[in-house]
């Protein structure tokens, strides 16, 4: 019985991950059939060899880590000022709401590539704009998704809360907040997505460390193995970024009913 | 002195209609009704004829436009503890396990954590939940879950349970064994129960009176007694005693005449939708708008 769950298992992840190695095998063949120039595009084998190098060297580490602390920084300023906003413009005040909402609209529209140069004009070219730039771009979904989440709390809850006397504190903390907390976690998981698109951004204008600074540099430097080590390390971490986010999410969340979609 | 008592009770709806103009709706048009200690009155009604309005007010969730209510002589200013609420459906919280959503009301009047739990279990299995104290809302069925929320509201101990259709949402033999549920917690606890329905079936089965209530805007137009003793509604054939067919006959005749009031009001309302259409709303426009060019 049990060795024949292993192998529909086995089947399983052999079918999920087949495109995968197709992919990875036809890329790997295509430069030795002299179907596309490894000079531009080389093949995985070789890419792993570099990542493996870098990651020997440090260099790697040492990109990632100052990659990662952008982020993160952002990310916690537009935790701290996004959620507690989100919560008073969705909870408390209406006619606050229906006074900022458009232009909160209008501002979470403008795109952030555009601003960048606005960020650096206004805090350098150093870390700060960065971490600005990305805090920026975080904001936005979280806040959005506080609010709504907030303001779509089905009002039985509420009722609930307000017919056992619940004091207007006790009635946001035990009621409101986690009735809202799906929809405000889907905010976070777009903002952990959105910060890492914006930092490769900024790292490519201008930085002298992170794994955006190493795309260009090496770009520069024609150095097309080392160039592509840092594309697939920068996606990798994406994927990990938001296995994170998706596990602390079940961990939060985990009274939710699992619904396949 | 009644536990609760309505003096001409009313309650009037604002809808907005766009811009600072709101549309009245009288929801309640002058309610009159005393519920005596330990009593389970029941309100049936047309659909939208306001009895879960009157629940609300009863419960100090809302406050009436004109009129008191006074539970044990003091009128209502607000929610209290001493009147519980189950719900429809789906009110309880999603993510507290069973026992905790029991232990809700609990929390503020009752600091001591054991001494909560241990009440809210004994609840549970007073309701038949004992062992699914660790399950989430959503792994039960639809019974079970009013189950808990009788429990939630039993929790807290109240003079009165407020049910504003507690049993709608469920297949009917659920329905039937909760009911029966139902009025023996109530008739033990010594609870005083208002039950809103729109089954007669289910206010005659439970009630020890049933009130009537009119279309909008509603009023109490009868209450009657129900002759049937403990003894009786404890019997499987208590709805072929002649008791209950009587009851549940004057019932429905009253009730018929309301519902087809409704019915009438909707015919009306369609017919004026229809002869408000845009197609005569831009006429009316056009109309207008050459009358102002003609007195240029």
């Amino acid at each position: 019985m049990e060795s024949k769950e292993f192998i529909k298992k086995l089947k399983a992840y052999a079918l999920k991950s087949s495109a995968i190695v197709a992919f990875i095998l036809l890329w790997e063949a295509a430069p030795h059939l002299g179907l596309i120039d490894p000079i531009f595009i080389p093949p995985p084998s070789i890419i792993a060899a570099k990542i493996y190098q870098l990651l020997l060297s440090g260099e790697l580490l040492v990109h990632t880590v100052a990659s990662l602390e952008r982020v993160f920084l952002g990310f916690i300023i537009a935790l701290a000022v996004a959620l507690p906003l989100g919560f008073l413009i969705g909870g408390w005040f209406k006619t606050f709401e229906t006074a900022v909402d458009p232009l909160l609209q209008i501002l979470g529209q403008a795109n952030p590539f555009t601003l960048f140069p606005v960020f650096m004009a206004l805090l350098g070219i150093g870390e700060l704009s960065k971490i600005g730039i990305i805090y920026w771009v975080c904001q936005w979904p979280v806040l959005f998704n506080t609010v709504s989440g907030i303001k779509s709390v089905d009002p039985v809850y509420i009722k609930v809360g307000r017919s056992m006397g619940l004091t207007k504190f006790n009635l946001f903390k035990k009621v409101l907040l986690p009735a809202a907390l799906p929809a405000v976690f889907t905010g976070i998981r777009m903002s952990a997505v959105f910060a890492f698109f914006m930092l490769i951004g900024a790292e490519m204008i201008g930085a002298h460390s992170g794994l955006g600074f190493l795309i260009i540099q090496s770009e520069a430097v024609f150095n097309m193995p080392k160039m592509y080590a840092a594309i697939v390390s920068v996606a990798l971490l994406g994927i990990a970024i938001n296995y994170v986010m998706l596990k602390l999410e079940r961990r939060a969340m985990s009274w939710k009913e699992d619904v396949a979609v | 002195m009644a536990k609760i008592e309505s003096v001409n009770v009313k309650k009037i709806f604002k809808i907005k209609k766009g811009g600072n103009q709101y549309d009245e709706l009288p929801a309640l048009g002058g309610v009159d009704l005393k519920i005596e200690q330990g009593e389970f009155m029941v309100i049936v009604g047309p659909s939208g004829c306001g009895k879960s309005t009157f629940l609300d007010l009863v419960s100090g969730l809302t406050l009436p436009d004109s009129g008191t209510i006074t539970i044990d002589g003091k009128p209502v200013t607000g929610p209290g503890l001493d009147r519980a609420i189950v719900f429809q459906q789906n009110a309880l919280f999603p993510w507290r396990t069973t026992l905790e959503n029991v232990e809700f009301g609990l929390e503020s009047t009752n600091p001591d954590r054991d001494n909560r739990r241990e009440i809210a279990l004994d609840y549970l299995s007073l309701v038949g939940l004992s062992g699914y104290h660790n399950h989430y809302p959503h792994q039960l069925s639809g019974g079970m879950k009013q189950r808990v929320s009788i429990a939630r509201a039993l929790a807290l101990n109240p003079d009165i349970m407020l049910m504003d259709e507690p049993l709608a949402a469920l297949d009917a033999q659920t329905r039937e064994f909760l009911q029966r549920d139902i009025l023996r917690i109530s008739k033990e606890s010594h609870k005083t129960v208002l039950f809103i329905t729109h089954s007669i079936d289910e206010a005659v089965f439970l009630g020890d009176k049933v009130a009537v209530m009119s279309a909008r805007p509603g009023v109490i137009k009868e209450i009657l007694d129900i002759p049937l003793t403990a003894e009786q509604r404890a019997e499987d054939d208590v709805v072929a005693t002649k008791e209950f067919v009587q009851s549940r006959l004057i019932l429905w005749k009253l009730l018929k005449e309301e519902v087809v009031k409704v019915q009438e009001s909707q015919i009306r309302f369609q017919n004026q939708a229809v002869a408000q259409s845009p197609a005569r709303g831009i006429g009316n426009g056009l109309i207008n708008a050459v009358r102002v060019l003609t007195k240029i």
